[in-house]
């Protein structure tokens, strides 16, 4: 009686198990499959692509890296460090100020706190489109079209980090530990780089991702306020492409460079997320 | 190394959102029942009165205690002097300077917090550390310093953790290791001990002392546990809804306590308290309790009269100790008769009143629990409490 109990639990078990398993294989099958399918065709020549679909690699992707990389309309190297220098700059200074901001309205006492905290996040509303057409006709005005820094510098005012900053300063940031640091004589900004930053390192961590990520791929503001090719950064380059000459369009070079576009955004991810797991394991001290 | 003067220090609190609540809720209770006199007076027009007319003269090297209930004020007032938060009004001098308007960094202070507040990303050397850093001391004499510290608190071993990796009473160590390396003027400590559990918090009491007796310096302390002020103060300073009660040596404070509410905070078991009538016969000061005279002794006779106290209804106060079982006095029921090695406490039912006595057991084991006892008292014990102010009519 009771063995046979005892195994019909564990088939239990065991079916159970079985199926998570397939569901969870299945769904990282589907995540994964498309970017396996990319990298393949990354490795296969514009005539091997035209002859139909492949699931192995094949033995072009010097090739295809080397025409990419030299394309005569598109200027990739100059992309990539476009792009780099944007969502590089962007990522720390949207975290970074965010940071601060949070740590503002946190620890100081002042009059309209809440008012300006409400504000704040009032703007996270409004569409960044709807705010985009004003702040472009007004880069227009200015003449200062074709300008990296205009697309870094808007993006430091960041509701949603600033938003998740201050929720997670309010739950890992004992106000008793500012006031401890003050009296062993730091001044407020020491406080903040040496004290508040390191124990906010897997909130910026997480925020640096999203924004590099968000960065990175961001089309629509870099599309209209760039038409210097000499600026242009790689999703805008590779829209270009849309407009090409078809009689010497290469889609093994268009795989290509999707691959190198990709590619940075999970080299940073790999990086970053070891820092949050670090993180999220060094909590404040308290009793 | 230093006088800390504070000289009719207020603090102010802006009225918040639960104030605001707390004071509707108050007037509405009022409205339905006006005999009520629940009250809290630190909520006013103003805003949350959390201290006021504190004046103190703390001398150099001292050790003094702040002591009294949960919400009494001594927080603010500690945080105050730390330059934590402002002073809405009076003079606060520490070392002949008025410091009102100085940044806790330039007072020359140290802290320790109820919560240690430690650095969680830095090892207990770096925790300990920091404030030489920032004053920029040449790495040898950090170096030494924080050694120094560390031998003291018995904490070498932990120089190079992090927080994260001690006890609660290790972090304690570090966090008063954190304040002394500087050297302070002044050391402010906040309830240091009420995160620690019971043993540890005995033996971290008698660290406290040694400590004092190593290094030379103001201290000022502040606690809600009478035990801890007893023990560690040189003066103890008992504060209630923001007022200071009575400042004093451990012993006066415990002797001669200046009301009702000091009389009751201060030692453990609770004082007693009895309804009864100062009366005169024969030119002398007699207490009557239903029926039980006891003539004061001269010291309170000569204290009385310099008062010129008229007879009156007062609340007579006993300690526990004081309470002599006795032939003829007051007559008890025992419910719970506690044992407690050399002597009992015997809990008792008195006019449906709770005393507590606690009689030498002289090694014989007696038998009180539901027994009818006698029990007195002397003259010499006896406080007398007005029943107007509450205030000890001797003093
Ligand atoms: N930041 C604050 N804002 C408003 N009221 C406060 C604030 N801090 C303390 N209080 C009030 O001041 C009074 C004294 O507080 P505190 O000094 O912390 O008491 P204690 O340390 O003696 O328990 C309390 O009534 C408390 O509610
Ligand atoms: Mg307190």
């Amino acid at each position: 009686m009771n063995s046979n109990a005892n195994r019909n639990a564990k088939i239990k078990l065991f079916i159970s198990r079985f199926v998570v398993y397939a569901i969870l294989i299945f769904l990282a099958f589907l995540c994964l499959f498309f970017f396996w399918l990319m990298f393949v065709n990354s490795t296969r020549s514009n005539a091997q692509l035209q002859s139909g679909f492949a699931l192995f690699p094949k033995e072009n992707f010097l090739k295809n890296f080397y025409n990419a990389w030299h394309d005569g309309t598109i200027d990739i190297p100059t992309g990539m460090k476009n792009s780099f220098i944007v969502a590089i700059c962007s990522a720390l200074l949207t975290t970074y100020f965010s940071a601060l901001t949070a740590y503002g309205t946190y620890v100081y006492n002042f009059r309209f706190k809440k008012a300006v905290h409400l504000f704040i996040l009032a703007i996270m509303m409004i569409p960044s489109q709807v705010s985009a057409v004003g702040f472009i006709q007004l880069a227009f005005k200015f003449h200062l079209t074709n300008k990296l820094w205009l697309l870094i510098v808007p993006s430091i005012a960041a509701p949603a980090v600033y938003f998740y900053m201050r929720q997670y300063l309010q739950a890992t940031l004992p106000l008793e530990m500012v006031e401890a640091a003050r009296i062993d004589g730091s001044n407020e900004f020491r406080i903040f780089n040496q004290i508040v930053l390191p124990i906010m390192k897997p909130a910026m961590a997480v925020q640096m991702i999203f924004s590099f990520v968000g960065s990175w791929n961001n089309y629509f503001m870099p599309s209209l306020l760039l038409n210097d090719a000499k600026k242009k950064t790689v999703p805008v380059m590779i829209g270009t492409l849309r407009s090409a000459d078809f009689t010497k369009f290469d889609m093994g070079k268009v795989y290509m460079l999707m691959l190198m576009a990709i590619l940075p955004v999970m080299v940073i991810y790999i990086i970053l997320s070891k820092s949050i797991i670090k993180g999220v394991t060094s909590g404040s001290v308290k009793g | 190394m230093a006088e800390v003067t504070l000289k009719n220090i207020k603090k102010v609190y802006p009225i918040g959102d639960t104030e605001k609540k707390q004071r509707k809720a108050l007037k509405k209770s009022k409205e339905e029942n006006p005999e009520s006199n629940k009250a809290n007076l630190q909520i006013t027009d103003e805003g949350v009165v959390a201290v006021q007319e504190f004046s103190l003269d703390i001398k150099d090297k001292e050790f003094v205690v702040l002591v009294g209930p949960s919400g009494c004020g001594k927080s603010t007032t500690l945080r105050m002097v730390a330059g934590l938060e402002e002073i809405t009004s009076g003079e606060l001098y520490i070392d002949g300077n008025l410091v009102n308007s100085v940044e806790p960094k330039d007072r020359d202070i140290a802290m320790v917090f109820q919560t240690y507040a430690l650095y969680p990303h830095m090892t207990v050397r770096d925790n300990m550390a920091y404030s030489l850093k920032i004053k920029k001391l040449p790495k040898e004499e950090i170096e030494a310093k924080v050694n120094e510290a560390a031998e003291i608190l018995d904490i070498t071993q932990y120089l190079d953790r992090k927080p994260k990796a001690l006890s609660g009473g290790q972090r304690q160590r570090v966090a008063i290791g954190r304040a002394i390396v500087r050297d302070p003027k002044v050391l402010l400590m906040d309830e240091p001990l009420s995160n620690l559990d019971a043993k540890l918090r005995n033996q971290m009491r008698s660290e406290i002392i040694k400590l004092r007796q190593r290094i030379n310096t103001t201290f000022i302390y502040v606690t809600h546990d009478q035990t801890e002020a007893m023990t560690l103060g040189d003066r103890i300073v008992v504060m209630k809804d923001g007022f200071i009660q009575q400042i004093g040596t451990p012993q006066e404070v415990y002797d001669h306590p200046s009301n009702l509410f000091v009389s009751g905070f201060i030692g453990t078991p609770q004082m007693n308290y009895f309804d009864a009538k100062l009366e005169v016969e024969n030119g002398k000061y007699v207490v009557n309790t239903d029926g039980y005279k006891v003539v004061l002794s001269e010291e309170k006779q000569v204290r009385l009269k310099e008062k010129d106290v008229k007879p009156q209804d007062v609340t007579l106060g006993v300690r526990p100790d004081h309470i002599v079982l006795s032939e003829n006095g007051l007559k008890g029921k025992v419910d719970v008769s506690e044992l407690m090695g050399p002597s009992c406490h015997l809990h008792m039912t008195v006019d449906g009143k709770d005393v507590i006595a606690i009689v030498p057991t002289e090694g014989k084991k007696v038998d009180y629990v539901n027994k009818e006892v006698d029990f007195g008292f002397n003259g010499n014990v006896c406080h007398i409490f007005s029943k107007e102010d509450e205030k000890n009519l001797e003093y």
